[in-house]
């Protein structure tokens, strides 16, 4: 899958659940850009994006993620 | 108290061990040498400054000059009132008319507060002479001045006094931590939240290293990166964190850990038995206090390999720290005798002298008892207990509105007044309901209609802090009644899928 396409399916995903239709993904986006984007929408964040993409995360690659780039990175790379 | 075992333990840190990591912020180490020259620093730009009032209100970032600061204050023999720069701003002016703060301490690159006196603390001019002689100040003088959620509205200022806060240090170490240089202690909790002031002395009066919590990070995946990457050896976590390591537990093996303590919020038995697999070599604490009576008060040591008391599920709080003494009342404030459930009441050296200018809170929740010729002055905690047979102390539930959203105390009453404001007649009610790790989460109900749920939202984001944001509105018609005919928040939290 191509980074464009991962992309556009994680917007779908962060715009549904921050309910903001607006929203649009940077690589340099992080948690501090996006209101309510805590401890709690993380976790229902990294569950949609595992079903979206059949994988599983591990937590050595959530503590990775620091930005929406990163978090591409490692989708790609579990894909 | 405080001079002997907090501030002379630090001042021995800064010189015995200049050279070491005093701070892990955001990656980057500061040895005591650096600590000691900011708070010098500080310490000189206060001494500048013509102090009206002795609260010095303390913008809360998470950098070298905020912990210096504290220090600074301290040695000047002030207390510090913390402000957190994610709190809504006319939260944080109203607490600063409340203490008659008029001089902040802010490191922001551009400080909010304007309209104040200001030391930016992160541009001062850097002598690099060191000077951390305190001056005297009585016991009873503040050390810091925190804010719980209030149930009609208002924040409460619970003053902690250089007494309660050496009292406590003191206690702590008597229950058998041994901490030195070598250790690596994890500081995750807000500095607007007294658990981090146990998690920052810890390190800074044996000569070890914290390592803080940014801001603006998804917490559970944070404190796993720093307890892992930087083998953390002593840490406090609320079980909330650990709660959402829970998924990945078969990942986590932290070796390293040599205690942790269990702190903020009750701890459920099962989740800490498997937790204690993924800190093999720790010993574990149960901790718990309320901030009036300093932080902890009572604890109980985890078995790893055994029975653990536990009531509804979550673990005995177990007994007193030395000096302090617990009894559990009745409604005409008799103290109860073992397996009878009452309201828990603590008394000692560690009990706040009241809260910040409000007599009417202060008469609610203190009380004096005499003992032959000496008064023992209680502090009434809200929390329903029981002492079994051994006096270990099992936690019921409350007997409030109070509740716990991440380890943070919230009262539901303040969120419903806040949304009440906004919604102008319409009725509103706050409630719990867990999602599906376990954890705590706030929805409110809003009774008739509501045109735009934005609106409230952003409304409340300017009254309350972050995590008193409820993460979901629900709108009813018509809010079901109890027998007594009042609103029934049972009916409602069972309404939440």
């Amino acid at each position: 899958m191509e980074r464009a396409e991962v992309l556009s399916k994680l917007t779908v995903i962060f715009r549904r659940l921050f309910s903001n239709d607006s929203l649009a993904l940077t690589n340099e986006l992080t948690a501090k850009d996006v209101g309510g984007w805590d401890s709690l929408s993380h976790m229902l964040l990294i569950t949609e994006i595992e079903s979206a993409f059949s994988i599983k995360f591990k937590l050595k690659d959530l503590n990775k993620m620091k930005n929406v780039g990163d978090m591409i990175d490692i989708i790609i790379a579990k894909l | 108290m405080f001079e002997k075992f907090i501030l002379q333990p630090f001042i021995e840190s800064t010189k015995q061990f200049e050279r070491s990591n005093a701070f892990c912020i955001n990656e980057k180490f500061y040895t005591y040498k650096e600590l000691a020259i900011s708070i010098s620093n500080i310490r000189r730009a206060l001494q500048n400054q013509n102090i009206r009032s002795k609260n010095i209100g303390l913008v809360v970032n998470d950098d070298l000059e905020t912990y210096a600061a504290i220090f600074a204050i301290w040695l000047e023999g002030y207390a510090y009132v913390p402000l957190h720069p994610q709190q809504p701003l006319e939260r944080s002016l109203k607490i600063m008319t409340q203490t008659d703060v008029d001089l902040i301490i802010d490191s922001s690159v551009k400080s909010k507060f304007t309209a104040n006196t200001v030391i930016n603390s992160f541009r001062l001019a850097t002598e690099e002479g060191v000077y951390l002689n305190p001056k005297s100040a009585p016991a009873d003088a503040l050390a810091y001045i925190i804010f719980t959620s209030g149930s009609t509205g208002e924040p409460k200022g619970v003053q902690i006094t250089r007494m309660n806060l050496g009292s406590f240090i003191k206690s702590f170490w008597e229950v058998g931590f041994h901490i030195d240089q070598n250790d690596r202690c994890l500081q995750c909790f807000d500095l607007t939240f007294d658990v981090s002031v146990q998690s920052y002395l810890v390190p800074l009066t044996r000569g070890a290293c914290a390592y803080t919590m940014p801001h603006n990070q998804i917490r559970y995946s944070h404190i796993y990166g720093l307890l892992e990457n930087h083998k953390i050896t002593f840490g406090a976590m609320a079980s909330s964190m650990i709660r959402y390591l829970r998924p990945y537990f078969n990942e986590i093996n932290i070796s390293s850990m040599r205690y942790n303590i269990l702190a903020a919020e009750a701890s459920p038995l099962d989740l800490i038995i498997e937790w204690s697999k993924c800190i093999p070599n720790a010993e574990i604490y149960d901790f718990y206090g309320p901030t009036e009576a300093t932080i902890y008060c009572t604890y109980s040591k985890f078995i790893k390999e055994g029975d653990n008391k536990h009531f509804n599920g979550m673990l005995s709080i177990g007994k007193p720290m030395n000096g302090i003494n617990a009894i559990i009342i009745d409604d005409e404030k008799r103290a109860l005798s073992k397996n009878q459930k009452g309201e828990l009441c603590v008394s000692g050296y560690q009990i706040t002298p009241g809260y910040w200018k409000n007599e009417e809170k202060n008469a609610e929740y203190f009380f004096e008892i005499k003992e032959g010729n000496t008064i023992k002055r209680f502090y009434k905690t809200g929390d329903l207990c029981y002492f079994d047979e051994d006096g270990d102390i099992m936690l019921a539930e409350r007997l409030d509105n109070q509740v716990k959203i991440q380890g943070y105390r919230v009262e539901l009453g303040e969120i419903e007044y806040h949304a009440k404001k906004f919604l102008a007649g319409q009725d509103a009610v706050a409630v719990t309901y867990s999602v599906k790790n376990g954890s705590n989460e706030i929805a409110l109900f809003v009774e008739g209609e509501l045109s735009n749920n934005y609106e409230l939202l952003e409304y409340l984001k300017i009254k309350i802090p972050p995590y008193m944001i409820p993460s979901k509105i629900i709108v009813k018609d018509k809010f079901p009644l109890n027998t007594s005919g009042k609103t029934d928040r049972i009916a409602l939290k069972n309404l939440i899928q």
